[in-house]
């Protein structure tokens, strides 16, 4: 097996599966992670995998081997991941607040009372709120959220790449934030 | 003079940094309202407590089913890929293409040098079985082009879509679907051995799916037909071959007549 990810990728070129596939066995637990924390679902986010490597063996021609490969792949997963999301119809650009308010009495029906916020913050009980509310996320708000959080896209540039209006794009954000303060606030205002 | 408390959207562009220049007087606000600087720090620490978003769990052995499902994908997607960029040049280029290996296929050692009289024989009765396997090659496209088409138009309003059908179908296509692609490897037929294993895979998915598909599902299944132009490619094949068989069959009557 190839030591690095620059040998790795010149064999792949010549044909080399084996290579390839070392390239495959190093990245893609982190191109899944990705993919699930954009599309929210272990079905599409396989597919995500998938679709990712495929581009990244069709286009190792284009590959520039200065670069680091871990972060080609990662755009081309987040590409992907657009990919996705954009080929599902999405009927949400409709919301009231109701859906809001609604999230929030369910998060408020689990408070978790009593409880230091030094020993939550690091407990599964965070993380598990960050989960109810991720899953409360609609697609795009999700997306949108995700590509601005984590990947740091700013959002003329989600905009573009969700095919959304800047507003909405705003908005979706905003709707994601609002959900995450409905979800984390109790456990770090006062920490 | 008093200046309005940041709402909640703007300390959210704020710690994006995406406030609009010319309006964000957001930092020098915060750093004169007691108010907004707490609203704000709660924001910093839910959005800091965001960041330990939980990973999935992923099984031992993971990386290694997914080479499993990439690697019969691999050679066969990029060839197609590169013929199938979809501009109107490079898919006429791609239609020429597929026809004269579809012909190939099985026409392709039929027009060789003039043989012996023992030699014309066999090759006459080579002819026959050719002949033979083309047209069931033809008659399994056609019904595979058939399913196709009714995967593609299959009804997505219902919640469950009705698969029992197509499953039974693919059922039966998938076992020549199979022995038809080891012909044409074979014989070195790279373009047709590669629609036909694409076609398998679709096959084997819908032959192991349940007889109720979610809605979702079909959604993914009509996008990735559309997506690697199967449909498109299976009618060209099939009629590459619905083509040459007719003129193999006027070859043969002329050949008859003398």
């Amino acid at each position: 097996m190839p030591q690095t990810d620059a040998a790795a990728v010149a064999l792949a070129r010549d044909g080399d599966s084996e290579a390839f596939r070392a390239l495959v066995e190093r990245h893609s637990r982190a191109v899944y992670r990705l993919a699930y924390r954009m599309t929210g679902s272990a079905h599409d986010a396989e597919d995500v995998v998938q679709e990712t490597f495929l581009k990244a063996y069709r286009q190792l021609a284009r590959f520039e081997s200065r670069a680091n490969f871990g972060t080609w792949l990662h755009r081309i997963a987040v590409n992907c991941s657009i990919d996705l999301i954009r080929s599902r119809p999405h009927r949400e650009t409709a919301h009231g607040d109701a859906d809001l308010e609604q999230f929030g009495a369910v998060l408020e029906s689990t408070d978790a009372t009593g409880t230091s916020p030094e020993r939550l913050m690091l407990s599964t009980e965070v993380q598990r709120r960050i989960g109810d509310a991720m899953s409360g996320l609609s697609r795009m708000e999700r997306a949108a959220f995700m590509l601005r959080h984590f990947e740091g896209r700013s959002i003329d540039e989600i905009s573009e790449a969700l095919g959304l209006k800047t507003n909405a794009t705003k908005h979706s954000i905003f709707r994601a934030v609002r959900k995450m303060r409905a979800a984390l606030e109790p456990f770090v205002a006062d920490a | 003079m008093h200046t309005p408390h940041l709402s909640e959207d703007e300390l959210v562009l704020h710690y994006y940094g995406e406030a609009d220049a010319g309006k964000d007087s957001g930092s020098a606000h915060l750093a004169g309202c007691e108010e907004c600087r707490r609203s704000y720090t709660r924001l910093q620490r839910v959005l800091a407590a965001v960041d330990s978003m939980p990973a999935p769990e992923l099984p031992d052995g993971f990386e290694r089913s997914v080479w499993a499902r990439l690697e019969p994908a691999l050679p066969v997607r990029r060839r197609w890929r590169s013929w199938f960029v979809l501009s109107p040049a490079s898919l006429a280029w791609a239609a020429a293409v597929v026809i004269l290996v579809a012909g190939a296929f099985f026409a392709g050692r039929m027009t060789q040098q003039q043989p012996s009289r023992p030699a014309q024989a066999s090759a006459s009765a080579e002819q026959i079985r050719e002949g033979v396997l083309l047209a069931d090659l033809g008659e399994h496209l056609d019904r595979s082009q058939t399913m196709l088409v009714e995967l593609v138009s299959s009804d997505l309003t219902t919640s469950k879509v009705d698969l029992t059908a197509e499953r039974e179908r693919a059922e039966d296509l998938v076992a020549a679907n199979r022995l038809y692609r080891q012909t044409a490897n074979a014989t070195g037929d790279v373009a047709l051995t590669q629609l036909l294993d694409e076609l398998e895979r679709l096959l084997v998915e819908l032959a192991t799916s349940p007889d109720d598909m979610s809605s979702e599902d079909m959604e993914g299944v009509q996008q990735r037909i559309a997506a690697e132009d199967l449909l498109f490619k299976v009618r060209m094949v099939s009629s590459a071959i619905r083509q040459r068989q007719k003129t193999e069959s006027q070859v043969r009557s002329a050949a008859g007549r003398t």
